[in-house]
């Protein structure tokens, strides 16, 4: 039977192929008739914010009858390759949602478009608006900030009470805190008590923002004003040496994902922490969430900074633009920028957005606020100036010499002056 | 003459291989799209100073840099040592617990279905589910395996598994040869199964004794088997990328970064595709190398 196929026959049998699958894909009116309009984001299962972007994208499908949001959520560890692949692939979401730490590599390639026309337009007023600045690159607005936050300190009243400790207003008081709250409470020569938490695995971002917390409090800063390197001064040294102190002696778990430290801290095994907004909700859901208190930081200024930023794809058509806009005009308005408040338990970047209903809900809000504009005034951020586009590869060096100083027991000032050198070289490449 | 002219009449005897071509057509356009036409790109980019990589931008000029700097890179060569160390360690551990499990579950004795069943068992959990058991069984503060050292007294206080080079290194070789060995063992012991019992026999007639027959009659006869399996766990070790990066990300200080995580590091965190896309090609080159050299040594019915 084989020997009787001839070319004209399996050619046929392809075109019948081609016919049939060409009329099932076009035999979908409904599919042509609905616009859909992608919208990627890590914060999609996420407690709190989640459901606030659930909100606003039920109210744009509201507004725009016959438009639907495709929602996926991408994990953030796959995030930035995720969005490099669809980008690159010319099939990037309409709606770009990114990391303040990420962006520019998009904006620098062009792929984030212009807002400032549409911001114009739509008359928004983005005064005041925290963290606002950070989304101009070369001159333009290529995105609206979504939280710049200030971090909160934590702790365990029962835990303190035990030991007769008082809670730290300084870092003198903190390490002494910390000191005495790492223990081995069970007798099996491991501690399983720690005083402090923080990440100490994973990725350059996250290391670098846990050890900004004393940096910071020494009057230390990665690059100043005009971005130049400031990494060998006695502030970073000092701010180093704190690092060191409290990792090298393990007054933090060792090798734990941020997640899993703050899951600790929620269940009573860590005693203090200090940390952004999100952790709130954590500790809502923890075993020991009646122990645990919430105050100002008890270090000046506290760490905080700008974290995730909300953009629209350029090259996508310009029906489309306009669409995006407008989910970023709800995203952006005094109504959606309030309920963000309530519903995300976090500070709006807004000026406008009223707080009464998340200071109800959220007892620490005043203080959330605080703390922000705190960081703000003394402009903390977690993305040094000078150093966007390398951000990624600077947190990985900085990450690598601090477990250099802490491994090989070396003197953090010649950590500090090998982390300038090189993080020169890095500005320069 | 009933078909047309440009009709081809595959029955004609000097036609009748045309049918096979016709019919390995589809497969070999598949692989000629997903392999060779990727294999292509990343050479062609690896040749651009390319930053994040896209198809319709217009090529960039022809450069030799990113070899250049490749070669004289310390991360490159510090990469290429780590992953040879740890094919060595992965693949001689493989290979002596693939061995000894094989000829365990080959004898006849009461529980051998579940044994073979336990043998072959971490072959089918997912790479990444067993990566995550792993890292919390080496977890420093509440890790099963530090309180067995402190427990047992092989130390004396914890073991920063993940932060320190050495353990981080033992880690992730622990963890690939947990997942490795089974495949090992699975096919030694297809191999057992096809040696005749009459050597054996023949052998205890001579009064060989067990080592002696292990040593003159299995492993001989094993060695197309060993041959190809080792081929395959090497290049398993050199490809292998979610062990380590859910493990240790490559660290602490590059002690597990492999040419794969570096690879993937310069593509998706620096953003240098071209750099990377030279990583790959000679991650490439070094492969076909490596399993030539072991095919050339492997015996003619290999």
């Amino acid at each position: 039977m084989m020997k009787h196929f001839t070319v004209r026959s399996l050619g046929s049998a392809a075109m019948a192929g081609v016919a049939a699958i060409s009329l099932t894909l076009g035999a979908s009116p409904a599919l042509a008739q609905t616009k859909t309009l992608k919208f990627v984001s890590w914060q999609k299962d996420e407690r709190g914010v989640g459901d606030w972007w659930a909100s606003v994208i039920k109210a744009f499908e509201e507004k725009n009858p016959g438009v639907r949001i495709e929602w996926t959520k991408v994990e953030r560890g796959a995030y930035a390759d995720t969005m490099t692949t669809l980008f690159a692939g010319g099939k990037p979401p309409e709606i770009v949602h990114l990391a303040s730490f990420e962006f520019q590599k998009f904006a620098d390639q062009g792929w984030l478009e212009d807002l400032g026309p549409y911001i114009k337009s739509a008359n928004l007023d983005l005064t005041d608006w925290a963290g606002q600045s950070a989304c101009v690159w070369k001159g333009k607005t290529v995105c609206t900030m979504m939280l710049y936050f200030g971090n909160l300190f934590a702790w365990n009243e029962e835990l303190l009470k035990k030991e007769g400790l008082s809670v730290p207003t300084n870092y003198a008081e903190y390490i002494a805190a910390a000191r005495k709250l790492t223990k081995d409470t069970n007798g099996d020569n491991i501690p399983d008590q720690f005083g402090t938490g923080h990440e100490t695995k994973g990725g350059g971002g996250q290391y670098l923002s846990e050890l900004m917390n004393y940096t910071l409090d020494a009057g230390g800063r990665w690059t100043n004003d005009a971005g130049k390197v400031t990494i060998n001064t006695p502030q970073m040294i000092e701010g180093l040496s704190r690092w060191k102190d409290v990792v090298k002696n393990s007054l933090t778990p060792r090798d734990l994902s941020a997640g899993e430290v703050r899951q600790m801290f929620a269940d009573g095994r860590i005693a203090m922490k200090l940390d952004g907004p999100w952790l709130y909700p954590i500790i809502q859901k923890g075993k020991a969430k009646d122990q645990i208190k919430i105050g100002p930081v008890p270090f000046k200024p506290p760490m905080g900074g700008s974290s995730n930023i909300l953009g629209m794809a350029s090259e996508i058509p310009a029906d489309a633009k306009k669409l995006v806009w407008d989910f970023i005009a709800i995203a952006t308005s005094d109504t959606f920028q309030t309920s963000y408040a309530t519903l995300a338990n976090s500070t709006p970047p807004s000026p406008r957005a009223k707080t009464d209903a998340a200071k109800v809900t959220t007892p620490h809000f005043d203080m959330l606020v605080d703390m922000a504009k705190a960081a703000s005034k003394a402009g903390v951020d977690r993305i040094p100036k000078g150093l966007e586009l390398n951000y990624n590869e600077f947190a990985k060096m900085v990450m690598e010499e601090s477990q250099r100083m802490i491994i090989q027991d070396l003197d953090p000032k010649t950590v500090a002056a090998t982390m300038q050198q090189k993080a020169e070289a890095i500005q320069k490449q | 003459m009933a078909q047309s002219r440009f009709s081809l009449d595959l029955a004609r005897p000097s036609r009748q291989h045309w049918l096979g071509y016709f019919l390995l057509a589809p497969a070999v356009i598949l692989i000629a799209a997903i392999i060779i036409y990727p294999l292509v790109i990343s050479v062609d980019l690896s040749f651009q100073n390319v930053g994040i990589a896209r198809l319709d931008q217009p090529r960039r000029p022809f450069t030799t840099d990113n070899y250049a700097r490749l070669f004289t890179s310390p991360d490159f060569w510090n990469a290429c040592w780590v992953t040879l160390k740890l094919i060595l360690v992965v693949t001689t551990a493989c290979f002596a617990l693939g061995l000894g499990t094989a000829l365990l579950v080959n004898n006849r004795f009461k529980g051998r279905s579940i044994a073979r069943l336990l043998v072959a068992m971490p072959w089918a959990v997912p790479e990444v589910i067993a990566t995550v058991i792993f890292a919390w069984m080496f977890d420093s503060s509440f890790g099963l395996f530090n309180w067995l050292f402190i427990t047992t007294g092989l130390a004396d206080k914890p073991i920063n598994w993940f932060s320190e080079t050495g353990p981080a290194f033992a880690v992730v070789a622990t963890t690939m040869v947990w997942k490795g060995y089974p495949f090992v063992s699975i096919m030694i012991l297809a191999g057992l199964q096809s040696i005749p019992d009459d050597f054996y026999a023949a052998a205890r007639v001579d009064g060989a004794n067990a080592w002696q027959r292990l040593v003159n009659i299995t492993l001989p006869s094993l060695r197309p088997v060993i041959g190809v399996t080792m081929i395959l766990v090497m290049l398993w070790v050199f490809r292998d990328f979610s062990i380590i990066y859910v493990l240790t990300g490559g660290g602490p200080l590059k002690a597990t970064q492999t040419l794969s995580i570096m690879t993937y590091e310069q593509a998706f965190s620096f953003f240098r595709m071209g750099y990377a896309s030279a990583i790959g090609v000679v991650t490439l080159v070094i492969c076909v190398i490596a399993a030539k050299l072991m095919m050339s040594r492997a015996p003619e019915n290999l």
